[in-house]
């Protein structure tokens, strides 16, 4: 096997959460995700496969350990730095898709681009790309409500690609779906995989996600149990 | 009750800071009540016991109005069988190092069958009674004055007084208790006939106070005392004499009540508020509820319950707040009776009159019950099988807004048509209400209509954070619109006075250019108003050979009771005056105006004076004066602001004739062109400085000090603009609160897709200023319509001076800013928190 | 009689009353003694010693001119000392037929005061004598009533025919020389003043008593007043004892 350059690298990582009760989410995970893989995470409910997925992308600090995203050493960087990384290195695809009620579809993809303090010429023009992309290029003006459940997961995509990130991370994209919708979504995934080069981490119930991933990660009780390579 | 414990306990201790801030709107509206109405209301308590202890065992007093009347009354009124005492009094007020000191002359021979005041040191310490009534510099100072000042017997204390300034000698020291105990101790007693030198009063008294034989009623003795002396003097137990302050402090009463009013109107938003995003916020407690069994009844009685105890807990916050501040306001309500006495009021208790407590505690309810009513009435109707689904947000219906505008039109058409008729002043006011309640209703409407304006601008300046700030008050009307209808309300209400103040300004130095432009003021204090000393009228004719004096007015104001209410009656040399001050006529012809009242043929009534005693040009006053009624019809209305209470302008032929008095309080000096002003006042303090007390205010001088005078008239304002801004900070803080609760996951999108916190900070601070730039909008806007219903109480109730509609533009502009960054500023702790919060929880769905 | 001015003045008391034969004896008594004590005129230098509650003790002095007797005489006090008092006087007209016009004059406020009758009761500037204390009223002013001897003396009650402060008064005359020895008035309250006269002395044939002490029972102050260069019908003019002479002579 050829020996990849690690993307996503994580070492000795614990989360604990306290509170009433010190619950252990994640204990001593390693783990190493190489540039362009497209990996799956599964495991049972409260396993700790969200938490994995919140500390990768930023969203929430370890307990424990280090995590690196291409290259940054996540617990070296304040508040402001970890949104920089979030902001430069990833996107995010969630179940409920979170796009903002009030954007259009344009201002929905363009908010990324946006923040980043593109002109807002090259940002409209990125953001029709990017709905282009994910065939959305009729809906421009839409509100999300104007939408079915599989565009809407279309335009968070579109959004989460905003400056094509090295990486994308997927939290049940598929959950919120029905099947044939679902299996739409993914396929725009795979594609976008194999077109964009993007390292993809994808946490999901769904078998079938899992099933399309070249490798595939098994959590239980805070632990990798089992990591699959097809 | 046990729903109470269990539901709405749990959730304000968790939203407590939003708990509290709901209260304050309240707090501040009836802590604005509680204070004024109990400093008010402690200072004329003070007060009255203050002229309880001067009046002592009086049962009558016996005055003319502040001209006084000839000794020889006195012996007409001991004649009187019905009269067991009758003492006769000067008062004055001097001005010492430290305050004024009310001087009380008495005659020292009969003055103690009608007033206690136990001496120092056994009985003896007016040292020698002799020695006091053989000297005419003996003074008998209070313990409390003479402990402050280190005086003991025989120390030597100076006074100004007529004959400029005097020595006078401590020949008695009061104990405390009964007299000694007015006005803080600030009296002092002297033998009456040495004051009436000392004061320059000729052989006048400014009182008789009299005490009846045994089984003489009241009504019996006024009688007897009214046919023995004629119409020309008021006889009136001593009780009476607070009306004159009470007169003046009602028209801040008013002005304070208005303040709460609208602090409470701006608590009540406040609260609906709260309780409207509370029941949007806990609808899935709600649908679980009633799935439980509630009935609609219970979960409305729950949230009006809960309102109800906001309500108390603000207005007993209030109560604590009020009492508080009261202290403070005493010391100016207090010093409003300077006006009144020449000496200050302290009050030395302050009491929260049951009444006062109780009115506190029914507009703390009412307010938070009506502005609990309709989010309750939404709590009931929540349907439990909606509100237990997931995600679904209750949001206010455009058929909601459609009726709120149909209300709005009609109160806006009701309001248009009362002002036609506004000649009735029930009518008048109630078309005011409606005007505030159309604006009230339209104000979602409006604002929402002003977030869509504000959207693309905000969306320009932060293609992001605008635009998400702007969509947050478009998208929940509910939750901003009380804020911004509390801000509209504050700041029409500071457009309001803003304008009342620049209008009163501007009228004021109009009359100012025209009425007071002799160059110099001879007074007999600094203060151009105190009317305790007067000057000989000879004196005019000395201060007319001084060179450079081209023309000297003798002028005396004398305070008056002109059917039962005070005026100020000033008699001047008219022909002069219209000549040289001429005010054009409000009402009348100006030149028969000033014709017939110099020839004595009838006098000049001020614009207020008129107004507020509906006096009309050319009926009859009657005056009542020592020498009988004077009858003169109203032959002209000046607009005058030389006195609160208006003002009679009489000839001064006039007024001798009738008071047996032409002394003069002020000559008003018209130099010969080229004249010097400060030589000429120089000259003046030269030829008289030195032997009486005398001062010569330059017209600078002089209009400052009107000027200073309405700025301390003003200065209740500031506080009332003060109370309204802090009120609609709280709003805003408490509205943005709410929201950042409410946008949390937004805000989480925002930062999971790279929002800097600077960013997320910004989108808050741009919602904070969006609700400040609509309040603004509509604020500004209402103001106007404010302005014109402020101004319209002032001339009918309040000043009785119609002084013209003028926008207060540099206030307005002012505000702006102001606002602006008041709302920033409201903004600064909710954006932290919006940085604060947990990433990962705001993500997660519900 | 010696002192008449103060046996008048101790007559001011008391009510009508009593049995008409015990009445007449009475009545004929005062009259006695009012009679012995008449004389056209009086002037005295009176010294007037104030001892107050705590034993302090104020001295003044004053100088007594009488004209006239009883009903129509016309007295003038005027102070001398100390210094701060000087000139400072008190003019007294009195009427057989009602109380007396009484005026101050007080020299450095320049104007004489009338004394209103409502405030006869008043304390005497300081001393133990009331204002009406020192009004003449004659014998007819007032009805009487024989008591039972007291030390060998009358005792009289005389109560006022005229508004007075005082409800009665006993009064206690030497049956030897029909001299007033003591008197006690009373007012609603009780007992208001004692007066007592000591130090008896003929001066030109009337008894006078040298020193006059008065009591206030209330107040528990003393007042001793001493007479000197005592002289009975000193000639005195007329318009000395008008207001205009007040304002004059000082």
């Amino acid at each position: 096997m050829m020996e990849l350059r690690a993307v996503i690298q994580l070492r000795g990582v614990s989360k604990q959460f306290d509170g009433k009760r010190r619950v252990t989410a994640l204990e001593g995970v390693d783990l190493s995700i190489g540039r362009g893989e497209m990996v799956s995470i599964v495991g049972p409910s409260g396993s700790g496969k969200s938490t994995l997925l919140n500390l990768i992308g930023g969203l929430d600090r370890p307990s424990a350990g280090e995590i690196e995203i291409d290259g940054a050493a996540l617990s070296q960087l304040d508040d402001d730095g970890l949104t920089r990384v979030r902001r430069d290195k990833i996107g995010f695809i969630f179940q409920f898709f979170h796009l903002l009620p009030t954007l259009t579809c344009l201002e929905n993809v363009s908010l990324p681009l946006h923040l980043r303090g593109w002109p807002r010429k090259k940002t409209e023009q990125r953001a029709r790309e990017l709905l282009d992309l994910v065939k959305l290029g009729g809906r421009l003006d839409h509100l999300p409500d104007e939408l079915s459940g599989g565009e809407r997961q279309r335009v968070a995509i579109a959004r989460a690609l905003s400056v094509f990130p090295p990486v994308l991370l997927a939290d049940e994209p598929t959950g919120n779906l029905d099947s044939a919708t679902g299996g739409e979504i993914l396929r725009l995934i795979r594609d976008l995989h194999e077109r964009l080069g993007s390292t993809i981490l994808i946490v999901t119930h769904d078998a079938a996600v899992a099933g399309s991933c070249a490798r595939t990660i098994h959590i239980r009780d805070g632990r990798i149990v089992e990591d699959v390579r097809r | 009750m046990i729903l109470l414990r269990l539901i709405s306990w749990p959730y304000a201790r968790k939203h407590l800071s939003r708990i509290l801030l709901t209260t304050a709107g309240i707090m501040l509206g009836v802590g604005v009540f509680v204070a004024m109405h109990t400093a008010n209301q402690s200072v004329l308590a003070a007060f009255r016991s203050t002229i309880d202890r001067i009046a002592g065992r009086t049962q009558l007093q016996i005055s003319a109005g502040e001209p006084g009347f000839d000794e020889e009354v006195l012996e007409r009124v001991q004649n009187v069988a019905e009269v067991r005492a009758a003492a006769p009094v000067i008062e004055a007020a001097v001005s010492t190092d430290r305050g004024n000191l009310l001087i009380l002359g008495v005659d020292m021979l009969g003055d103690r069958n009608l007033r206690n005041y136990d001496l120092e040191g056994a009985d003896e310490s007016i040292d020698d009674p002799l020695v006091f009534l053989a000297q005419p510099d003996s003074l008998m100072v209070t313990k409390t004055f003479a402990a402050e000042r280190n005086l003991t017997i025989n120390s030597r204390i100076p006074l100004r007084t007529m004959e400029g300034e005097r020595v006078f000698v401590v020949r008695g020291i009061m104990k405390p208790g009964g007299l000694a105990s007015a006005f803080g101790g600030n009296i002092a007693i002297m033998d009456i006939y040495a004051a009436q030198k000392v004061f320059g009063r000729g052989r006048k008294f400014d009182r008789i106070d009299v005490a009846l034989r045994e089984g003489v009623t009241l009504a019996e003795g006024i009688a007897k005392l009214r046919a023995a002396l004629g119409p020309g003097f008021q006889i009136e137990p001593p009780s009476s004499r607070g009306e004159e302050f009470e007169a003046t402090s009602r028209i801040y009463e008013l002005g304070s009540d208005i303040t709460s009013v609208f602090a409470l109107f701006i608590g009540m938003f406040i609260i609906y508020n709260t309780f409207a995003t509370a029941v949007t916020q806990r609808r899935a407690e709600i649908g679980i509820l009633r799935a439980l069994g509630a009935t609609r009844g219970q979960i409305g009685a729950l949230f009006l319950g809960e309102s109800a105890i906001t309500g108390l807990a603000g207005t007993l916050a209030g109560l604590v707040f009020g009492a508080l501040t009261a202290r403070a306001m005493t010391g100016y309500i207090g010093g409003l009776l300077e006006e009144v006495y020449g000496v200050a009021q302290s009050a030395a208790s302050i009491e929260v009159a049951p009444w006062i407590a109780g009115a506190a505690i029914v507009m703390g309810l009412a307010t938070s019950l009506t502005a609990g009513l309709i989010p309750a009435r939404a709590a009931a109707m929540v349907d439990p099988v909606k509100a237990l689904q997931k995600g679904s947000y209750l949001s206010p219906g455009e058929g909601e807004n459609r009726t709120r505008r149909k209300w709005a039109m009609a109160c806006a058409a009701l309001s248009i048509l009362a002002l036609m008729l506004n000649r009735y002043t029930p009518v008048f006011y109630a078309g005011y209400l409606l005007a505030v309640m159309a604006a009230v209703l339209l104000a979602p409407s409006l604002s929402l209509r002003v977030s869509k304006w504000l959207r693309p601008v905000w969306k320009r300046i932060r293609p992001v954070e605008g635009a998400l700030a702007a969509d947050s008050l478009i998208q929940s009307p509910r939750r901003s619109s009380g804020t911004v209808a509390a801000l509209m309300l504050s700041l029409a209400l500071v457009i309001s006075l803003g304008g009342l103040a620049r209008s009163s300004y501007r009228s004021i130095s109009e009359w100012m250019r025209i009425a007071l432009n002799p160059d110099l003021f001879v007074t007999t204090a600094e203060s151009a108003t105190a009317r305790s000393f007067v000057f000989p009228a000879s004196l005019a004719g000395g201060l007319r050979k001084i060179e450079g004096v081209a023309e000297v007015q003798p002028m005396r104001s004398v305070r008056v009771m002109v059917k039962n209410a005070p005026v100020m009656l000033v008699a001047a040399d008219i022909e002069s005056l219209a000549r040289r001050a001429r005010l054009p006529a409000v009402a009348g012809d100006a030149e028969r105006m000033y014709r017939r009242a110099a020839a004595g043929e009838g006098v000049i009534l001020s614009e207020n004076y008129a107004r507020l005693h509906g006096v009309r040009y050319g009926e009859m006053i009657e005056i009542a004066a020592p020498e009988g009624i004077l009858r003169l019809p109203v032959v002209g209305v000046v607009r005058d602001f030389s006195d609160q209470q208006g003002s009679i302008l009489l000839s001064r032929e006039m007024f001798s004739r009738y008071w047996h008095d032409d002394a003069a309080n002020v000559f008003r000096i018209y130099l010969k062109p080229g004249a010097s002003g400060a030589a000429v006042r120089q000259r003046i303090l030269a030829a008289y400085g030195a032997q009486r007390r005398l001062f010569v205010l330059t017209n600078s001088d002089l209009r400052s000090y009107v000027i200073r005078v309405t700025d301390q008239w003003f200065g209740l304002t500031y506080i009332q603009i003060a109370v309204a801004v802090l009120v609609a900070v709280l709003g805003i803080v408490n509205a943005l609160t709410v929201s950042i609760l409410d946008r949390r996951r937004e805000i989480g999108v925002l930062r999971a897709a790279g929002g800097m916190r600077r960013q997320i900070r910004q989108t808050v601070w741009m919602e904070a200023l969006g609700i400040g730039a609509i309040g603004l909008v509509l604020g500004l806007s209402l103001g106007a319509a404010q302005l014109y219903y402020t101004l319209e109480i002032a001339r009918r109730d309040l000043i009785g001076i119609d002084i013209g509609y003028a926008y207060p533009f540099p206030v307005a502009l002012a505000l702006v800013p102001a606002i602006l960054g008041a709302a920033f500023l409201a903004a600064l702790a909710p954006g932290e928190s919006a940085v604060r919060g947990s990433l990962v929880e705001a993500l997660e769905y519900e | 009689m010696n002192n008449r001015w103060m046996a008048q003045r101790l007559a001011i008391a008391a009510l009508v009353a009593a049995v008409a034969a015990r009445a007449e004896d009475a009545r004929r008594i005062v009259e006695e003694a009012q009679k012995r004590a008449q004389s056209a005129s009086q002037r005295y230098e009176g010294t007037l010693q104030v001892i107050g509650a705590e034993n302090r003790i104020a001295t003044k002095r004053w100088v007594f001119e009488r004209l006239g007797s009883f009903g129509q005489s016309k007295a003038l006090l005027r102070f001398t000392a100390p210094p701060e008092v000087k000139g400072v006087a008190l003019l007294i007209v009195n009427h057989p037929d009602r109380a007396s016009d009484q005026w101050m004059w007080r020299p450095a406020i320049g104007r004489e005061q009338r004394i209103a009758l409502q405030d006869r009761s008043t304390r005497f500037f300081g001393t133990d004598f009331s204002f009406e204390d020192l009004e003449e009223r004659d014998v007819n002013q007032f009805d009487y009533k024989l008591l039972p001897d007291e030390g060998g003396q009358w005792k009289i009650e005389s109560r006022p025919r005229k508004p007075s402060q005082y409800t009665y008064s006993y009064l206690w005359i030497d049956k030897s020389n029909y001299t007033i020895t003591r008197a006690e008035m009373y007012n609603k309250a009780g007992l208001a003043r004692v007066i007592d006269y000591r130090d008896f002395e003929q001066v030109r044939g009337i008894w006078t008593a040298r020193t006059t002490e008065v009591l206030d029972v209330k107040r528990k102050s003393r007042t001793i007043l001493k007479f000197d260069k005592l002289e009975y019908d000193v000639p005195l003019k007329e318009d000395l004892f008008t207001v205009e002479a007040l304002r004059r002579e000082s």
